[in-house]
């Protein structure tokens, strides 16, 4: 790799980087809470709204990535939401990465017995307490390793924001090939980050799953 | 705000020549990432460890990069290694190769759920190598395969708007020209969306049909 030819596109390109890794954390973040609040409320929920629920997530995963960013981003100012490319992505990656998570959480969740949610409600113990104490512990070492996987998905997703003219990692990668006529220079090094980044999530995973085994005392 | 479908009857045409690629482009990714898939599969598998590390590395660095790099790779960066390819061939073979790796990853889960005693037993049976893996192995790797090989289907069909990328005139690049004309984006992505949805149910129902295909086959012997 010839280091004077990237020297000038490195400022843009770290900076495509950071775009991509804020894009990452902001979905995942707010992602990861809404994606539970419609697990609980698809298992738990009254009946009109777990419907509702179940309509709008299979709605949505039915559609391409890039045809839910194209509604935001394009779309929106239609209904008069005209908003910065940015936040256009972000709305539109979390819409699809919790309707994805919900999935991923709903299948932990369904592991366990209906007995006990029941047997915690007969026993009087609040909402929050059971979620906590009983039915998390359970869940939880069997939500994480698909959890994770989706937060792979949802982190190489964010390369879909370039699409709707957000400056990420992917974008300046393509914008500093098209310069250059060095096309697979700027992508392979694209891609190099991209599976930094990926790497560290799996090492959280590791590190995850290995607490939990600790804290809950699981067998394996 | 009120939607205004009136100037859908003049773009469907463009529409549905959209949706033809997409057609295309999807089953063209199925047909040849089915075979590779088999292929990585059986690598992933093979009695040499330096090959079963090899695919691994290999499967682990074209699942860890964003397809649309992926795309941009074979578009623009395989004509400076003197390959230089239209748009569709391109597209196509930068999506067989990750989704085959994708497939890979399913079979291989899938032929590992078939007892080893099995190749086995067969094998002193002086059942031929060839005949074994058609008539024994791969039938019994069917059911566990079958849904993650028709969800990941559905996400080749979803991963095809990506090419409008690299140029592919595909439903969602068709739907983007129009409503850069019309400035009524709205009513155009909701009849895509409509489209992929009904592509989507359609293999939604080859899944249906092949689950009670294989669970048929399997009661009647």
């Amino acid at each position: 790799m010839d280091y004077a030819l990237i020297a000038p596109y490195l400022p843009d390109l770290l900076s495509g980087f950071w775009i991509t890794v804020q894009l990452s954390v902001i979905t995942l973040v707010l992602a990861t809470p809404i994606a539970t609040a419609i697990a609980l409320g698809r298992d738990l929920g009254p009946r009109p709204l777990a419907r509702a629920l179940a309509v709008l997530v299979n709605a949505v995963r039915l559609l391409p990535a890039l045809i839910v960013l194209y509604f935001v981003f394009y779309g929106g100012p239609q209904l008069g939401l005209r908003m910065k490319p940015m936040t256009a992505a972000t709305i539109g990656l979390v819409a699809m990465g919790a309707a994805y998570m919900s999935e991923d959480i709903r299948g932990g969740f369904s592991a366990l017995d209906r007995g006990q949610f029941a047997a915690c409600r007969a026993l009087g113990l609040p909402f929050g307490h059971a979620l906590r104490r009983v039915l998390l512990p359970q869940a939880l070492p069997l939500i994480v390793p698909p959890y994770m996987t989706r937060a792979i998905i949802m982190v190489k997703g964010t390369s879909l924001a370039s699409m709707v003219s957000v400056a990420d990692l992917t974008a300046e990668a393509t914008r500093a090939s098209s310069i250059t006529y060095q096309p697979y220079v700027f992508v392979l090094l694209a891609g190099v980050l991209y599976l930094a980044l990926s790497g560290v999530l799996v090492a959280f995973q590791a590190w995850v799953e290995r607490h939990l085994r600790l804290r809950y005392r699981l067998a394996r | 705000m009120t939607l205004d479908f009136s100037t859908i009857p003049e773009v469907w045409p463009a529409l549905m020549k959209g949706a033809g690629v997409t057609i295309q482009l999807t089953l063209a990714v199925l047909i040849l990432a089915t075979p590779g898939g088999l292929l990585v599969a059986f690598l992933r598998l093979a009695p040499q460890p330096w090959l079963r590390a090899l695919v691994l590395a290999l499967s682990w660095v074209f699942r860890g990069i964003p397809p649309l790099l992926l795309l941009f790779f074979a578009f623009f960066g395989l004509p400076i290694m003197g390959l230089t390819l239209q748009p569709l061939p391109a597209a196509i073979l930068a999506m067989t190769t990750y989704m085959s790796f994708y497939f890979g990853e399913i079979f291989a889960s899938g032929l590992r759920s078939v007892p080893p005693g099995q190749a086995q037993a067969a094998a002193a049976l002086g059942i031929p190598a060839h005949r074994t893996l058609m008539r024994i192995i791969l039938p019994q790797t069917i059911p566990a395969a079958l849904p993650p090989y028709i969800s990941h289907a559905t996400e080749i069909l979803k991963g095809t708007a990506l090419a409008a990328a690299v140029a592919v005139p595909e439903l969602s690049n068709a739907a983007k020209k129009i409503f850069v004309v019309t400035y009524r984006p709205l009513e155009v992505l909701i009849v895509a969306a409509a489209i992929y949805a009904l592509l989507d149910g359609v293999l939604l129902l080859l899944q249906m049909f092949g689950e009670r295909w294989s669970n048929r086959r399997r009661a009647g012997r």
